[in-house]
């Protein structure tokens, strides 16, 4: 970019995509604020900062609607890692990742991973009803006093009594889809086993997993860059914006 | 407009409202409405599209409703004169209150007031068929081009309501009283008779009755008419055509035809705000009957949104930007930030705080041929407002400013600079789609500057004034929107007006007074009768309002308030607002120049950069 700003440039971009409702607003809400509250679809996309370490991880939250669909691949570019969404309660949310999103990704990097990610599992899987989530227990259950019953969330959005339309294997097949549309080896891949996840940003089961994961997957990519950019100095990186990840966990790295 | 979309169109719209037996087209608006009145009624009458059968009660009303068509000019039925004579009575007791008012009017005008002046109707039990047939049956129409050519005339004594509405919501029972009741509806929907948005109930448990209101206006349109307004006791129906898109509102709130018709353009604009006026009519073009609402999916939030702000905010009858007040020098301070704080192709920076603007900086060539309408600044307000619940993040979106290019997408910055309260907003204007992080790094600077001069904490201090303020006794309240800032309202309409105290503290007076002064407004700006001055004792407070080549002014005394004294008070308001009028209007907007080759795109229509006219959908249909 032409700018002569002194921005500091996040290390590593990472994508959410996938349909309107699917859940990605709440999955990083969760994952960031450790809450799950009431959202509006999204306009656009929302730019957030985390920090993992010493790095800057650049997330983008895109909007599923179709009226955006023309900024997906703006929003795709040079993205590191990319978390395709489905909700595992609509069969035509997984469908839309191959119809609809999966051609957006053709900017990203060449190196970018892939995701699958079926949300609102604690509409269809007992376990994950239960909250993985370790400190944000008591936060969760006073956020969601009112809907603790599934079925009751499920019928004002879905109108199903959603039983679960998309199995992991389903997605698992679409992962090796991916590969194969992006020309990579499943070998030389990461497996389909570790990529593709179901997780309830309602619960926050596997919402940490999820994303530590990734930001570990991604690390590489972060040192690569670093050593393309020897100058670029560690210190200013990491004045760039705490403010934004009070939530910062220690546990990282 | 082709002529044989028309056609196509109003087939579409018979189709849906009628059985599949067989049909011809109906081949006048009598014949037309019997036919839709027999969809609607739930009784099976006889289906077959003539106008003989007239044993059933239903069909008869019906049959009344066609004597009326068929011969526009003739008097109306014995029966239904009378009951307009009531109602005349009833209005010259109305208008007998307003000094300012000439009293002569005719039937026909007295007829469009039944809506306005029928306080009390006695209430009939009516099916929904009944309700849109009484909403459509009286059509007032208009030559294409030419005045008023239509007949008004009280209606059928069907389709009135029972019980106050309450919330509502998309799942909402269409066919239940509730939903009948609401105040204002609005429809949208495609020439082709699609639904693509109800403010309440979902538009597919609407799609026949808005088949029949499509049927409607097609019908008339293929008689080289324009379907304008529909009135009944109860209700005022507005049609506005904006190309491929037909909005609808029926309306039981006292509002003139202008208004409601002005509201639709809100409605229709925030659609553009969206998709552009361009893309919307390649879509149809391209495809004839398209599902709009996969679009729009989404965005019902933000319709319906602008639609209660639109009934709370003053600021959509005005036409005017309400600022937060503010120290002049805050202000100034503020808009030097954002004048320092910018980058190639940034085109607007505006502050805003409390949903209130604190300032409003604009690109030097961008505004130099133009002004930013306040139409686009409360749909870009509302977008905030509806859009950002998840206030952490940096949003970065496409938006048209459909009054400053239809057709041309801007690129929105949206950040909140006091996390986590989330009340002092940033929003920037960018012609580049590529530019969130050169914009980005804008808002890293004004934040810094802001943290210098401790602008948050008096931003946060700032905030509406009490009409106690102005010493006035007996004056509750006021609107005051000038037409002489120096140097200002050739760019920006603005208004003032203070907090809405006691009396009208709760929901139900704010309404009411604003009901008031829209009634206020409606007489001043009416087409056939404008006034310039307006004294209005109402039950529970008295009215004035004044227009001059300087200023629009509303103001609202206690009921005791004797005219003299009125006058007396209005005369110290204006000289208050003279003396604060640096505190309560932008005075001075100022400009920056960040573009070495400003893009003038965003204004020209046909631009160098394709995708501000193509958000990338158009290849999805
Ligand atoms: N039961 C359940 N509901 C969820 C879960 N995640 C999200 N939801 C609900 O699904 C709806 C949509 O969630 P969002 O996070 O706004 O969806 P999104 O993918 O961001 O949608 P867009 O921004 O329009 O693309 C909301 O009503 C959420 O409350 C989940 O894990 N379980
Ligand atoms: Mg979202």
């Amino acid at each position: 970019m032409p700018e002569t700003s002194k921005m500091k440039k996040p290390d590593v971009k990472v994508v959410l995509l996938g349909d309107m409702n699917v859940g990605k607003t709440s999955l990083l809400h969760r994952y960031t604020e450790r809450k799950f509250k009431d959202t509006i679809s999204t306009v656009g996309g929302a730019f957030f900062l985390k920090q993992w370490g010493p790095y800057n991880i650049s997330i983008w939250d895109t909007a599923g609607r179709e009226q955006f669909h023309g900024l997906g691949s703006m929003y795709c570019r040079g993205a590191a890692a990319i978390i395709l969404t489905y909700d595992v309660t609509n069969w035509q949310s997984l469908a839309e990742l191959e119809e609809r999103f999966l051609s957006l990704t053709d900017t990203a990097n060449h190196d970018c991973i892939y995701a699958v990610v079926g949300n609102k599992a604690d509409l269809t899987d007992p376990t994950a009803q239960q909250s993985q989530d370790t400190d944000g227990m008591s936060e969760d259950q006073t956020e969601c006093e009112d809907r603790t019953e599934p079925e009751v969330l499920s019928t004002s959005l879905t109108s199903s009594a959603s039983p679960k339309q998309v199995t992991h294997e389903d997605a698992m097949a679409l992962y090796g889809r991916i590969l194969r549309y992006k020309g990579l080896e499943e070998k030389s891949s990461l497996p389909a086993e570790k990529m593709c996840f179901e997780t309830s940003a309602k619960t926050g089961y596997n919402v940490d997993t999820l994303f530590e994961t990734l930001f570990d997957l991604v690390l590489p990519s972060i040192l690569r860059k670093r050593n393309e950019y020897q100058e670029s100095p560690t210190v200013d990186l990491e004045e760039c914006r705490g403010g934004s990840s009070k939530r910062a966990r220690s546990s990282c790295c | 407009m082709e002529r044989d979309n028309h056609q196509e169109g109003e087939a579409q719209g018979v189709k849906i409202c009628d059985p599949p037996s067989e049909r011809k087209p109906p081949d006048t608006l009598a014949t037309s409405l019997s036919l839709l009145g027999n969809h609607m009624f739930p009784d099976p009458v006889e289906r077959n599209n003539s106008t003989t059968d007239k044993e059933e009660p239903a069909d008869l009303h019906l049959s009344d409703v066609t004597a009326q068509e068929q011969s526009l000019d003739a008097e109306p039925p014995s029966n239904q004169v009378k009951k307009l004579e009531t109602e005349e009575a009833e209005n010259s007791e109305c208008q007998s209150n307003e000094s300012a008012e000439t009293t002569d009017r005719g039937a026909e005008d007295a007829a469009d007031r039944v809506t306005e002046d029928a306080a009390a109707v006695d209430n009939d039990q009516s099916d929904s068929g009944e309700f849109v047939v009484t909403m459509l049956a009286k059509a007032k129409l208009e030559e294409q081009g030419i005045g008023v050519k239509g007949r008004s005339s009280p209606l059928l004594e069907a389709g009135t309501q029972e019980s106050p509405a309450f919330m509502s919501h998309r799942d909402e029972d269409v066919t239940a009283d509730s939903w009948r009741q609401h105040r204002k509806h609005v429809f949208v929907l495609s020439e082709a008779g699609k639904p693509i948005y109800s403010r309440y109930g979902s538009e597919e448990a609407l799609s026949s009755t808005m088949g029949v209101m499509m049927a409607l206006v097609s019908f008339v349109q293929s008689g080289d008419n324009i379907i304008r307004s529909v009135y009944s006791e109860q209700h005022t129906v507005v049609f506005l055509q904006k190309g491929p898109l037909v909005l609808v509102c029926v309306s039981s709130s006292r509002q003139s035809e202008q208004q409601l018709r002005g509201e639709l353009l809100y409605v229709y604009y925030q659609i553009i705000s969206m998709l552009t006026q361009a893309s919307i009519s390649r879509i149809f073009e391209h495809k004839k009957n398209y599902d709009l609402r996969r679009l729009l999916a989404g965005s019902e939030k933000i319709l319906d949104g602008l639609l209660n702000l639109v009934d709370s905010d003053p600021s959509f009858l005005l036409a005017a930007i309400h600022c937060l007040p503010l120290a002049s020098s805050l202000r100034d301070s503020l808009s030097q930030i954002l004048q320092k704080a910018i980058t190639p192709n940034l085109v607007f920076s505006i502050l805003i705080a409390k949903n209130q603007l604190l300032t409003i900086v604009q690109e030097k060539t961008v505004i130099e041929d133009t002004r930013l309408e306040p139409a686009d600044v409360h749909l870009l307000l509302n977008l905030i407002g509806a859009s950002s619940a998840f206030q952490a993040g940096e949003i970065w979106t496409p938006i048209c400013l459909p009054l400053f290019n239809p057709d041309c997408y801007f690129y929105a910055y949206i950040s909140y600079l006091d996390p986590p309260e989330c009340t002092v907003c940033l929003l920037l204007l960018s012609t580049d789609k590529e530019a969130f992080y050169a914009v980005a790094e804008c808002k890293r600077k004004i934040e810094e500057a802001m943290v210098a001069q401790n602008s948050l904490s008096l931003i946060a201090k700032a905030q509406s004034y009490s009409v106690s303020q102005v010493g006035v006794s007996d004056l509750r309240h006021f609107m005051y929107k000038p037409f002489d800032v120096p140097d200002n309202y050739r760019q920006l309409s603005q208004f003032t007006s203070p907090e809405m105290e006691a009396p009208y503290s709760s929901e139900e007076e704010k309404m009411r007074l604003l009901d008031l002064y829209r009634y206020m407004h409606s007489r001043i700006h009416s087409t056939s009768r404008p006034l310039k001055l307006i004294y209005h004792v109402a039950e529970r407070e008295t009215l004035l309002a004044w227009v001059t080549s300087k200023f629009e002014l509303y103001t609202c005394f206690s009921p005791l308030v004797t005219k003299a004294c009125a006058i007396t008070a209005i005369t110290k308001l204006l000289r208050w607002i003279k003396k604060e009028e640096d505190r309560l209007f932008i005075r001075y907007p100022p400009k920056y120049s960040t573009t070495p080759n400003p893009s003038k795109s965003s204004r020209g229509g046909k631009s160098d950069q394709q995708d501000s006219t193509d958000n990338g959908f158009l290849s999805l249909l």
